[in-house]
């Protein structure tokens, strides 16, 4: 909550601008004239004054004189004509802005929450980025291919799977797609990992009133929600193996039937999948049927993994930084070296990793300096996972190699020592020795 | 124009734009009452005030063109 003073000579303004200031949770004085308002500043100290230029007993700029050097006050002048910027700006310090009359809300709440500044520098500055389809980030040539597949399968309507790695940013593609597209309906999200096996048919399908215990009313499932627009099934491959004929009804037919309902309604939207499994690992581990497969990946498209686009690791730490300056109030800004250690990491979380990275070193760090501050050392859980695929690298010895591989496939599988030996291609008894001599077992294992 | 009408003109524009300003706030507060954030009550006050304004932002537009009607009295002042 600020303290303000506003200071006007239309008390009609004054009456309103102060219900205004209020409303937004502020405390608020008011003067008429100079005189009132130096009365004020003998008596309170203030975080924000709003000043009209032209007051009865003379310019607003003489109560600039009365306010002490070192006060943190926040001045913004009321002027009548944008002309009064340029004497303003030569005038007075950087704790001083202006409005032009007529005022409304947002300048007054833009004007208090000190986001004028920020925002005006960030608009001053180059955005140093692009958003493409209104959510992509990044200009490398692997993110160029991207666009062209986005733009060209925006304007058919065939059913697209996005495969990619965990935290590449798959739903902020799908919701690209839908974007690009210009389809009347609504775009729909849903995470087919997120629901049991007897609630994902009611969640896709909807039900009918009485269709089982705590359906009191009737519900519209995804498919119906997306009418016209773009359903976004997250997680498809985790969705139950025995509700997958369903969906591929639905697909097919392009009808829905409420759960408990006997009804066929029509539905057209495109679905939009997603798993962070890849094509192999689908066709292998038998978690979507190859039939739905076939429906929902009419075209697949993989998203590469940041390791693999580096070059646009500033651009999105620029663009998250400008978001939490935005939302925050803040003024942080990057170091050309600080953006290259962030370079220098391969982010096995992917953009979401990046995303929480910049997010903690904005929290970290001081909200009155521009300076941000890492942690250390960038660390992750999953950083095996990274250093598995930049292992085989020359100067490594293979016993190092081999370690890494003997743990990342007993990682896998959970500590099973037998399907771990099993998918090295060695005995167990290799294995346990291979660990034996890693001083990883005891004589009792 | 000399600079003594100029100043003059600067002056009666500055008066015809307070009830647009007034008008301004009045509609952020209809918007507010309209909105729930204010009782309902407060978005009439505020139309009729609206109302009053622009009348008054009108007569004060007629007056500046008497003022520099070139047979006006304020002319040759």
């Amino acid at each position: 909550m600020l303290t303000v003073l506003l200071v006007d000579d239309d008390t009609e303004f004054l009456d309103v601008a102060c219900t205004i200031i209020e409303f937004l949770g502020h405390e608020v004085l008011t003067a008429t004239n100079l005189e009132e308002a130096k009365d004020w500043l003998d008596k309170e100290t203030f975080d924000h004054i709003l000043l009209d230029f032209m007051l009865p007993d003379g310019s607003g700029l003489h109560l600039l004189e009365s306010l002490p050097e070192n006060a943190s006050t926040h001045v913004t002048l009321i002027t009548g004509h944008p002309s009064v910027k340029g004497i303003i700006k030569d005038l007075c310090g950087p704790k001083v802005d202006y409005l032009v009359k007529p005022i409304q809300r947002e300048d007054i709440e833009q004007a208090l929450s000190r986001k004028t500044k920020s925002a005006s520098t960030s608009a001053r500055k180059k955005p140093g980025f692009t958003k493409h389809f209104g959510h992509l980030i990044g200009e490398s040539a692997c993110m160029q291919e991207l666009y062209k597949l986005v733009g060209r399968v925006s304007k058919t309507q065939a059913n697209v799977m996005l495969l990619g790695e965990s935290g590449v940013g798959k739903e902020v593609v799908a919701a690209a797609i839908h974007q690009a597209s210009e389809s009347e309906g609504p775009y729909v999200a849903t995470n087919c990992g997120a629901f049991s096996k007897e609630l994902i048919g009611s969640e896709l399908f909807g039900h009918e009133k009485g269709a089982f215990t705590g359906a009191v009313g009737k519900k519209e499932g995804v498919f119906e929600q997306a009418e016209n627009g773009t359903l976004f099934l997250d997680e498809i491959t985790e969705m139950p193996i025995d509700m997958q004929p369903n969906l591929l009804r639905v697909l097919e037919n392009k009808v829905v039937i409420r759960v408990g309902g006997t009804k066929a309604i029509p539905v057209n939207c495109r679905v939009v999948s997603a798993t962070n499994r890849t094509m192999e690992e689908i066709a292998e581990s038998k978690v979507l049927r190859e039939d739905i497969y076939f429906r929902l990946a009419v075209f697949p498209i993989t998203i590469p993994p940041l390791r693999e686009r580096k070059e646009d690791i500033p651009m999105l730490a620029e663009y998250f930084i400008q978001q939490l300056n935005e939302e925050n109030g803040t003024q942080y800004q990057w170091q050309s070296t600080q953006l290259e250690q962030l370079t220098a990491y391969d982010w096995p979380g992917n953009v979401r990793e990046l995303r929480h990275f910049v997010h903690r070193a904005a929290i970290m760090s001081d909200p009155e300096s521009a300076e941000l501050e890492l942690p250390k050392t960038i660390e992750s859980p999953f950083a095996k996972k990274q250093n598995l695929s930049s292992g085989l690298k020359a100067g490594r010895t293979i016993e190092e190699v081999e370690k890494e591989l003997i743990y990342a496939t007993l990682e896998k599988v959970d500590g099973n020592k037998t399907t771990a030996a099993e998918m090295l291609g060695i005995s167990t008894k290799t294995l346990y020795n291979r660990l034996h001599a890693y001083g990883d077992l005891n004589d009792n294992d | 124009m000399n600079e003594q009408q100029f100043e003059q003109l600067q002056v009666d524009v500055h008066d015809a734009r307070r009830p647009l300003n007034r008008i301004t706030m009045q509609a952020e507060l209809i918007k507010m009452a309209l909105q729930g954030d204010i009782p309902p009550e407060k978005a009439l006050q505020a139309l009729d005030k609206v109302i009053a304004e622009c009348k008054s932002c009108s007569e004060s537009l007629a007056a500046l063109v008497d003022k520099f009607r070139p047979d006006s009295k304020a002319k040759s002042e």
